[in-house]
């Protein structure tokens, strides 16, 4: 073995948990210490060629001791102060970058909510107050025709089974839509009305967010409360007066009840904009006063808060064990809290990568690591916990994006200020 | 080392000695000067005086008398001490010694010769050692301690080890008499006379027993026919002068000291260690004497004191009627008085007064430097605050409200923080989403709008403009129908119909 003095070698070994077909073999090789992410992908993946003469090249990303390498190994080697000495012993997992850019959907204005909790649909809320469910790029399935305002968010309720939409708007009502469970055929589409208008709040609605049980959806407003709903056709409980009779696009009359509030949350001081159910009794509600407060469902109280510098603009939680909480708000740095940690309001990461005000942000639904989050300079970064800077930047919007989501497990779906809806498949997370 | 006795005593005494002669009796054989016992048998005759001198023959100064062979010769073993009036007899000797008289023998009979009865020093014996003033010091490494008068070495004699020198001490009942000269390397022994004398003297009294200090003063001059004084000079006028001397002792003194001859203080010493950061004015200014602070200047008169002042300077009556209403102390002091001739000019009534005051602002008037006021004129300047303290304040700029045409003069936010109202110079009025910035709605006007604000009651969404001369409430047309229902009532008109510009 030449041992340059110059470079230096490292004796390394390739593993992971990926399955078989992207299984290399385990035995150590020598390794030049001034390879970067890329040179070790190529190193895999002629590893694997050698094993698999079809094999695709495919990137891949490095973990050592649980932390992604973004630089070159030496120098991270250097930072992390293992030894070099050793046989080093580097996981690979599929590198999370998008592959395909779809289509971009057209809307009529500025597209402000997406849910993509549904990987049959896509539903979106736009600026000229309609909600549209799209299948696929570019393809619009139903308009959701009703509010008289801005929607500023949607939520898809109940994703299994019967689905239920809800959007908001800022005409101060949500609108809960039913589609008819009739799915058949992909170009015969089922039906979605309304039934329900939820009259409550006093000013714009800013948020929803829906139970995962899918009886119940929370709303945040303007007026800084959390409106708790009932989402059942059939509620006896409420005011269930039939007011209005108004046409939908497909021409069918339909009573529209009208709901009341189950219960409110009082207790922020400013505009809520942000809530999630995650589970059954907890909500947290992130809004402009500076803080994220967890609420207990049946009891209405608010049981703890976050306060952190800035107004939050969105909130996730996911992560191990679906307990980080992720905010963004009007500061370009997506903080992630760990609220079991005791006595502590310091973000367990932080990721500083935008420029601008981060408008969204959401967790993967199945991994730990990884979560998305978009902001007004008009770019969705993907992130990996392992490591400080993103995994992966999607510029495809040329103006401010508004929200984001992740759909379908593997891809990214985004809107924003240039009314359109874009859709990064391909995305490798698990 | 020794007591001084007059020189005609002591030679007295010398010859007192010598005419005993020696005789030995608790001496060494060695050298014991026999003249103890001499001394004891003179003292009595000391009083008589004069008796010894012309026996004093063989008597040396020096009581040197190691020499065996100068014992037997008892007058020259009785050498008197050639030494110097001044110095003390040294009567023992030491033993074991070297002869420290070696010629002695001659020199003996030449100093035995001593002047009678002369107070003269010029005729006291001279001390054996002619070295006069030379330092002892410079012969301390050598044999010898000088040179007698004919030019011999005088060497030293060899001195007894302390316990010997201790016993024999012990031993000798005249010890307390004897005295060490080590200018001529000789012990002397005082007589028992000289010792009366010496213990006269230090009781502070006369040295000769036979002196009265408080016998009746003899005046053997008689006045009685003293007609004239002893002189009848004038007093001369330099006693009621200053002494013309003093005056010279005083400018010679004067020059010294301006020449720097004479000075007055010690030289400070520097100082070795040096204050590095200390103030340099501290130690400069503190000086022992007070700092001296002059009287102040008498004002000098001017054209207003002058018997004859121009014209203008005297005041009309008016002028002076017009004093009299004023409060007194506002009244000048001194009204200027015109004198056409020097006849005519009153006595100045206040000379003498003026000049009382000023001996009493001159020596009678504590004077104090008034401390000025050290203000650091930079404290005096407001503190702004730090910039820590002002957190969290705007520096990056995220949301741009784009839309307007001109300057945009005036905005107002909505109570919960949703909506921003602004109006510009172009006319407009605008209303915007914060979170998004989209334009929601504009009005349009002929004029520049001044001045937008929001209702402070957020029941009712309504926006007050003031455009040129003109003031508006706008219905803003937010909020639910039921909002709008209220504002419509409260307004008294119908919801306006406003062009909804979505851009």
């Amino acid at each position: 073995m030449d041992v340059d003095m110059d470079e230096r070698q490292i004796q390394a070994r390739f593993v992971t948990k990926l399955n078989p077909p992207f299984k290399a073999p385990p035995s150590a090789i020598t390794i030049p210490a001034t390879v970067t992410r890329l040179g070790l992908s190529t190193i895999v993946n002629s590893l694997l060629k050698a094993g698999d003469p079809e094999w695709e090249t495919q990137p891949f990303d490095f973990l050592i001791d649980g932390e992604l390498v973004r630089m070159s190994l030496d120098r991270f080697l250097l930072a992390k102060g293992i030894s070099a000495e050793k046989t080093l012993e580097i996981e690979y997992i599929k590198a999370v970058v998008p592959r395909k850019e779809e289509e971009p959907s057209l809307h009529d204005d500025w597209v402000s909510a997406v849910d993509g909790s549904c990987s049959r649909f896509i539903l979106t809320g736009c600026y000229d107050g309609f909600g549209r469910v799209w299948k696929g790029a570019g393809v619009c399935s139903h308009i959701l025709e009703g509010h008289t305002d801005v929607i500023t968010s949607v939520s898809i309720i109940n994703p299994l089974g019967d689905v239920t939409l809800a959007t908001a708007s800022k005409d101060q009502t949500l609108r809960l839509w039913k589609m008819d469970s009739e799915e058949g055929v992909d170009d015969v589409p089922a039906k979605i009305r309304p039934f329900k208008i939820l009259r409550g709040h006093s000013a714009s609605v800013g948020s929803v967010a829906a139970q995962a049980s899918g009886s119940m959806i929370c709303s945040g407003s303007w007026d800084c409360r959390v409106n708790l709903w009932q989402t059942d056709v059939s509620s006896a409980e409420g005011d269930s007066v039939s007011i209005k009779k108004r046409k939908t696009k497909n021409g069918t009359e339909e009573p529209q009840l009208e709901g009341a509030p189950v219960s409110t949350l009082v207790g922020h001081t400013q505009q809520v904009s942000s809530l999630v159910w995650p589970e059954l009794d907890t909500i947290y509600s992130a809004s402009w006063d500076h803080t994220i407060r967890r609420w207990d469902a049946e009891t209405g109280k608010d049981v703890s808060s976050i306060i952190c510098g800035r107004p939050f603009n969105c909130l996730s939680v996911g992560g191990e064990g679906s307990t980080l909480v992720a905010a963004g708000g009007s500061t370009p740095i997506l903080r992630i809290w760990d609220p079991r940690k005791p006595g502590t309001s310091a973000p367990v990461y932080q990721f500083s990568s935008h420029t601008s005000w981060i408008s969204a942000c959401q967790w993967h639904s199945k991994s730990w690591f990884h979560l998305l989050s978009a902001s007004y300079d008009g770019k969705v970064m993907l992130w990996d916990l392992r490591t400080a800077w993103p995994v992966s930047v999607i510029e495809s919007h040329e103006d401010k994006v508004l929200c984001a989501d992740w759909w379908k497990e593997d891809c990214v779906i985004s809107g924003g200020r240039d009314s359109k809806l874009r859709i990064s498949s391909g995305v490798p997370v698990l | 080392m020794g007591v001084s006795i007059p020189p005609k005593e002591a030679d007295r005494l010398k010859n007192i000695v010598d005419e005993n002669g020696g005789s030995s009796d608790e001496f060494d054989s060695e050298g014991e000067a026999s003249e103890g016992s001499e001394v004891s048998e003179v003292a009595t005759e000391e009083d008589g005086g004069s008796s010894g001198d012309e026996d004093a023959s063989t008597s040396d100064g020096s009581g040197l008398v190691d020499d065996e062979d100068e014992n037997e010769g008892s007058e020259e073993g009785a050498d008197a001490n050639g030494s110097s009036s001044d110095d003390e007899k040294a009567s023992a000797s030491v033993d074991d010694g070297l002869e420290s008289g070696e010629g002695s023998g001659d020199s003996d009979s030449e100093r035995s010769e001593v002047a009678e009865e002369s107070d003269s020093s010029e005729d006291e014996v001279a001390p054996r050692n002619t070295i006069g003033d030379v330092p002892l010091e410079w012969y301390k490494d050598e044999q010898h301690i000088g040179y007698d008068i004919k030019g011999k070495k005088i060497t030293k004699k060899e001195r007894q080890d302390k316990l010997d020198s201790f016993l024999a001490s012990v031993d000798d009942s005249k010890n307390w008499r004897k005295i060490y000269d080590d200018y001529n390397d000789e012990d002397v022994e005082l007589t028992k006379a000289e010792a009366k004398m010496i213990s006269r003297l230090l009781n502070g009294k006369a040295p000769h027993a036979d002196f009265d200090p408080y016998a009746p003063y003899v005046d053997w001059f008689k006045w009685d026919d003293a007609i004239h004084p002893l002189s009848n000079a004038p007093e001369p006028k330099r006693r009621f002068i200053p002494s013309k001397w003093e005056a010279k002792k005083v400018v010679k003194y004067v020059r010294a000291i301006r020449k720097g001859l004479i000075k007055f203080e010690k030289p400070k010493e520097e100082p070795r260690f040096y204050m590095l950061w200390g103030d340099d004015s501290g130690a400069a200014d503190k000086t022992n004497h007070l700092s001296y602070i002059p009287a102040p200047k008498p004002k000098l008169p001017g054209h207003e004191e002058s018997y004859n002042p121009s014209l203008e300077y005297i005041p009309t009556q008016e002028e002076i009627n017009s004093y009299q209403l004023m409060y007194e102390e506002d009244r000048p002091k001194f009204i200027p008085k015109r004198f056409t001739s020097m006849r005519s000019i009153p006595a100045y009534e206040d000379a003498v007064k003026d000049s009382f005051e000023r001996c009493l602002d001159l020596y009678l008037c504590p004077r104090v430097r008034k401390k000025r006021i050290n203000i650091d004129p930079e404290s005096l300047k407001p503190k702004l605050p730090s910039r820590k303290d002002l957190k969290p304040y705007p520096s990056t700029c995220y949301m741009e409200y784009i839309g307007h045409k001109g300057p945009v003069v005036s905005i107002s936010t909505e109570f919960s923080g949703e909506w921003i109202a602004s109006g510009s110079t172009d006319g407009t009025v605008r209303i915007w989403e914060v979170e998004s910035g989209r334009c929601r709605k504009v009005w349009e006007f002929d004029e520049a709008v001044q001045y937008v604000a929001w209702n402070p009651m957020p029941e009712f969404p309504i926006l007050a403009i003031s455009v040129g001369q003109d003031a508006y409430l706008l219905n803003t047309g937010l909020g639910n129908e039921e909002t709008q229902r209220k504002v419509g009532e409260l307004l008294h008109v119908e919801a306006a119909k406003v062009s909804d510009d979505s851009s």
